[in-house]
């Protein structure tokens, strides 16, 4: 039997990159997978992929930092399989040249407002949106991303600050939670090779500092992600789990 | 050993050891049981040996030995605390994981593959008073898994500890309230058994963990955060 087996989980973001890597994962671990992406065709396309592969899987376009679109994506995944046992909060904004690398004065305050409402306010409404259902099977895993960044304190002022924000967001409401038997937990990467497109000097800038000297690939973090949507993780709960290569110590 | 593991169980209590390596073979698995004094480095070499002679290789080691709170264990401020006391906990504690971890290491360095899992504890992260010994050697044992990860990670051996919180491993020995009493502070309001631990453990043991290392993860049902 596989880890996952039968266990319906919603991977926000998971059209691409970390997202993708974590959905496949857990679909070869037996699970039912719905891709929740703002990028319909790339949600379609990893759906797609694990349907090929004999997995179960539905795409659904979904902003996370809508409540609307966030409560759509719970009631299209119990509509689908009756139930919803994982929500891993993925989806962010990050992307360079996106997003402003440099001293705070020069980070304009409408991407500040956009970084917390898709990084914080995302997971937050995701995890309002599917709690319900959660508490009523008296069960459930939240697994968050947040970055090794927040304990690094290094570059890109907004985003640590989100992600700050969603390892303190973890701690509250896995105290929370944990009558129902949901568990919150965070897995905290380092900087992670996942856009291919990408200048390869840019991981490679991050090499040095790790203990185990070498780029962070997505599929790295895919065993923590299994470990904490898994029964193995069922009495840890309001932690954040540090995969970075052993840069940051946590 | 369910995982399919062949499991050295190391003891000072060599019955103990013998019982539990038994219970692994007779449920179709491979284990030997070697007795073993975590604090004494002539024995703690010779439990390397046993292995190698055995098996022929180490994959991984779990520092689990310890004084623990329950044993024997001398409840005291600091300025009243025994010295000998402090010695002997900090002796089994921290000195032992250096020992075993010592031991251990050329063979994972020659093999470039090696997963070490130290079992701290949530009171480092509580400050739990009255037992400072306890409570140093294993935010000591937590200093110890930084920087072997940092020594070791070049040969691709990952350490990672495991902090849990009062757990009903002697129920023999202690009455269930005991255990009870730390229940009303658990997000998930029961006693922690030692199974509760297993999964994290095999996760750090096999190659699911392979990118983490340095890091010290709670489980005790949502009381300490880390």
């Amino acid at each position: 039997m596989s880890r996952l087996d039968g266990r319906v989980i919603i991977v926000t973001g998971g059209g691409q990159g970390i997202g993708r890597a974590f959905a496949l994962g857990f679909a070869k671990e037996g699970a039912k997978v719905a891709i929740a992406d703002i990028n319909g065709p790339a949600a379609e396309s990893v759906a797609a992929e694990i349907g090929e592969a004999g997995g179960e899987a539905l795409a659904v376009v979904t902003d996370v930092s809508s409540e609307e679109s966030t409560k759509e994506m719970a009631a299209a995944v119990i509509e689908r399989w009756g139930r919803i046992d994982g929500l891993m909060n993925n989806a962010a904004f990050f992307q360079r040249p996106q997003i402003t690398n440099g001293p705070i004065e020069e980070i304009p305050v409408d991407e500040w407002d956009r970084v917390m409402a898709v990084n914080l306010k995302g997971p937050f409404l995701c995890c309002r949106a599917v709690i319900g259902q959660m508490k009523e099977q008296k069960y459930g895993k939240i697994v968050n991303i947040s970055s090794g960044t927040v304990f690094s304190g290094r570059s890109i002022l907004h985003y640590v600050a989100s992600k700050g924000g969603v390892t303190a967001f973890t701690r509250v409401l896995a105290k929370q939670s944990g009558d129902w038997n949901i568990t919150v937990n965070s897995i905290a990467p380092g900087l992670t090779a996942s856009d291919p497109d990408k200048d390869e000097a840019i991981y490679e800038g991050r090499v040095a500092a790790r203990s185990i000297p070498r780029v962070e690939e997505p599929e790295d973090l895919v065993g923590a992600g299994i470990f904490l949507m898994s029964s193995e993780s069922d009495f840890m709960t309001g932690q954040t789990m540090v995969v970075d290569g052993g840069a940051v110590m946590h | 050993m369910a995982e399919g593991a062949k499991v050295v169980v190391a003891d000072i209590n060599g019955e103990g050891a013998s019982v539990a390596a038994a219970e692994v073979e007779a449920g179709g698995g491979e284990a030997l049981a070697v007795t073993v004094d975590v604090s004494d480095p002539g024995q703690t070499e010779a439990m390397v040996k046993a292995t190698i002679d055995r098996f022929g290789r180490i994959d991984g080691l779990v520092n689990n030995a310890a004084i623990a709170i329950r044993v024997k264990h001398v409840n005291a401020p600091v300025e009243e605390l025994p010295i000998e006391e402090w010695d002997r906990v900090i002796a089994v504690n921290l000195r032992g994981p250096f020992l075993c971890c010592r031991a251990v290491l050329p063979h994972m360095k020659n093999r470039g593959y090696g997963k070490i899992i130290n079992i701290a504890s949530g009171t480092f992260f509580k400050g739990t008073p009255f037992i400072s010994n306890y409570v140093a050697s294993k935010g000591g044992v937590i200093g110890l898994t930084r920087t072997l990860a940092r020594e070791a990670g070049k040969s691709g051996i990952t350490v990672n500890c495991i902090a849990p919180g009062l757990t009903a491993s002697e129920t023999e020995e202690m009455p269930a309230s005991h255990y009870e009493t730390r229940v009303p502070d658990r997000a998930i309001k029961r006693v922690e058994v030692p199974e509760d631990l297993v999964g994290a453990a095999i996760f750090f043991m096999s190659k699911d963990s392979d990118f983490m290392t340095g890091q010290s993860i709670i489980i005790d049902g949502g009381v300490a955060i880390n």
